[in-house]
C-alpha cells in the first residue's frame, strides 16, 4: 500500500501517513551520530566524525556549525540539505539582529528552521529536507537551551538527545545516565557526552568532535588533543568504576 | 582470505545478465565469482565465497557441480547471507527493530539449537542461499542458514559483528581462534571497504 502513496510529497496515504517525510527520517539515520546535552551552565554537542578521505581537507567536513555567537547546531543526514538550512538560518540570525537590535533566542531560530522544513513538506515539486538538527545555545536570560528539529518540521526542547545512526542506543544510555549528578558541573556534562558517544562510536576518541558553549562565552571547539584527554579520563573513570563493582560482587 | 590459513581449491565461473565482465573464459582469480577455499590445517573444512548473482536457472547446475563432488554423509553446511531490513516483514513497528539482527533457517537434519531466533513467516530467503538450503533439505544434509538484516547498503563493521554469535556454534567453535586483535583486524578490513560518500554526514 505504501508504494501507491509515497511518490508525491503532498499526498496523504489512507491511514494518514506522509511517506516522503517518514522516508526523509530514514535518510537522517544514515548520518553519523550527534549527541547534545544541556547542563546547568553549559551546553555540549558531540559528534561522530565521518572518516575523511586522504586527500580531503578535514576542515570542510564539519557537522557542528555556529549560527551566531551564542547559538550553534549540529546535524545528521544529507550534507547538502544541511548546508542550505544552515545558510538560511545564519542570514536570519543577522537579519533579526539588525532589525530588532537583539540577538535571536534559541527558540526563535529553531522555530525558523522548523518552519522552513515544514514548508518543504507541503510544497509541490519539492522534497523534505533530509536532516535533523540539534540546536544549542544560551539566551540573554542566561538559561541553556537544547532543541531538536526533524524533517517533518517539528521541534522540541530536550534535556539531552541524540540523532543520526544508532541514536536510539545513545538515547537509552542518556535516559539511564542523565542525572542531576551527571550535569552537576561542566566537566561532568562533557564526560557524559563523551561516554554517550563512545557507546556507538567504533574507533574511539579520534573520531569524535566536541563543542561547548558556556554562559556569556562564544562557541568553543575542542582540539583533537583536548578530546583525547577527555576520552582517556573517561576511560580511566570507567575502569575504576568497573573495578569497584567487581570488588563488591567478589 | 590471504592470511595464509586458507588455500584456494577451485572456483565456479558463470555468466548472466547481472555480470559485469563479458569475457568469462579469461577471468583472473580476482574476477572469478565463486571461489572455494579449504583450511590448510583441516582440508575437510571448505569455504565458498560467492560474490556474484547466480540466476535461478543456473542454481541447479551450480549445486550439482559443487555438491556432486563432495561426499554427503556427515556434511555440515552453514550459510551466511544478509538482506536489507526493509525486506523484513513484521507486525512490530520498524522503529523498535534493533538492526542489524540475525535470523536462522535450518533443515530437518540439523539437530543443534541455532544461535538466534528462527526466521518467521511470511519472510523468505532468496537466491543462492535459498537454493543451497533447499538442496540440503532434499538430500537430508544438516544445514543452517544465518540471515542478517541490516540497514546499510554496504557491509560495515557493525553488520559483520552481528554474525559473531555464529562463531560459538558447535560446528564452527573448533575453527575459531581467539585472537585479541580480532576486532582491530576487522576494523582495518572494514575501513578499507568504506566508500567515501559525501552525501550523508
Amino acid at each position: 500500500m505504501a508504494s501507491q502513496y509515497d511518490r508525491a510529497i503532498t499526498v496523504f496515504s489512507p491511514d494518514g501517513h506522509l511517506f516522503q517525510v517518514e522516508y526523509a527520517q530514514e535518510a537522517v539515520k544514515k548520518g553519523s551520530t550527534v549527541v547534545g546535552i544541556r547542563g546547568t551552565d553549559i551546553v555540549v554537542l558531540g559528534v561522530e566524525k565521518k572518516s575523511v578521505a586522504k586527500l580531503q581537507d578535514e576542515r570542510t567536513v564539519r557537522k557542528i556549525c555556529a549560527l551566531d555567537d551564542h547559538v550553534c547546531m549540529a546535524f545528521a543526514g544529507l550534507t547538502a540539505d544541511a548546508r542550505v538550512v544552515i545558510s538560511r538560518a545564519r542570514v536570519e540570525c543577522q537579519s533579526h539582529k539588525l532589525t530588532v537590535e537583539d540577538p535571536v533566542t534559541v527558540e526563535y531560530i529553531t522555530r525558523f528552521i522548523a518552519t522552513l522544513k515544514q514548508k518543504y513538506t507541503q510544497s509541490n515539486g519539492r522534497r523534505p529536507f533530509g536532516i535533523s538538527a540539534l540546536i544549542v545555545g544560551f539566551d540573554d536570560d542566561g538559561i541553556p537551551r537544547l532543541y531538536q528539529t526533524d524533517p517533518s518540521g517539528t521541534y522540541h526542547a530536550w534535556k539531552a538527545n541524540a540523532i543520526g545512526r544508532s541514536a536510539k542506543t545513545v538515547r537509552e544510555f542518556l535516559e539511564k545516565n542523565y542525572t542531576e549528578d551527571a550535569i552537576a558541573n561542566d566537566s561532568e556534562a562533557i564526560k557524559l557526552a563523551i561516554r554517550a558517544l563512545l557507546e556507538v562510536v567504533q574507533s574511539g576518541g579520534k573520531n569524535i568532535e566536541l563543542a561547548i558553549i558556556r554562559r556569556k562565552q562564544p562557541l568553543k571547539m575542542f582540539s583533537a588533543k583536548e578530546i583525547e584527554l577527555q576520552v582517556n579520563e573517561t576511560g580511566k573513570e570507567k575502569e575504576e568504576a568497573e573495578k569497584k563493582k567487581s570488588k563488591k560482587t567478589a | 582470505m590471504n592470511s595464509g590459513v586458507w588455500e584456494e581449491v577451485g572456483c565456479a565461473k558463470l555468466w548472466n545478465e547481472w555480470c559485469r565482465t563479458v569475457d568469462t573464459t579469461h577471468l583472473s582469480p580476482t574476477e572469478a565469482f565463486c571461489v572455494f577455499y579449504h583450511l590448510k590445517s583441516n582440508p575437510s573444512v571448505v569455504l565458498c565465497q560467492c560474490s556474484c548473482y547466480v540466476a535461478e536457472d543456473q542454481q541447479y547446475q551450480w549445486l550439482e557441480k559443487v555438491f556432486g563432488s563432495c561426499p554427503r554423509k556427515n556434511m555440515q553446511v552453514t550459510i551466511l547471507t544478509c538482506r536489507h531490513v526493509t525486506d523484513y516483514k513484521t507486525s512490530e513497528s520498524t522503529s523498535s527493530l534493533h538492526t542489524p539482527f540475525l535470523k536462522a533457517l535450518k533443515t530437518q537434519n540439523f539437530r543443534e539449537p541455532p544461535c538466534c531466533s528462527l526466521l518467521e513467516q511470511p519472510n523468505i530467503v532468496h537466491d543462492l542461499p535459498a537454493a543451497v538450503l533447499s538442496y540440503c533439505q532434499v538430500w537430508k544434509i544438516s544445514a543452517i542458514l544465518y540471515l542478517c538484516y541490516t540497514d546499510v547498503m554496504k557491509l560495515d563493521l557493525i553488520t559483520v559483528e552481528a554474525f559473531k554469535p555464529v562463531l560459538s556454534s558447535r560446528s564452527l567453535r573448533s575453527l575459531v581462534k581467539n585472537i585479541p586483535q580480532s576486532t582491530e583486524i576487522l576494523k582495518k578490513l572494514m575501513t578499507t571497504n568504506e566508500i567515501q560518500s559525501n552525501i550523508y554526514t
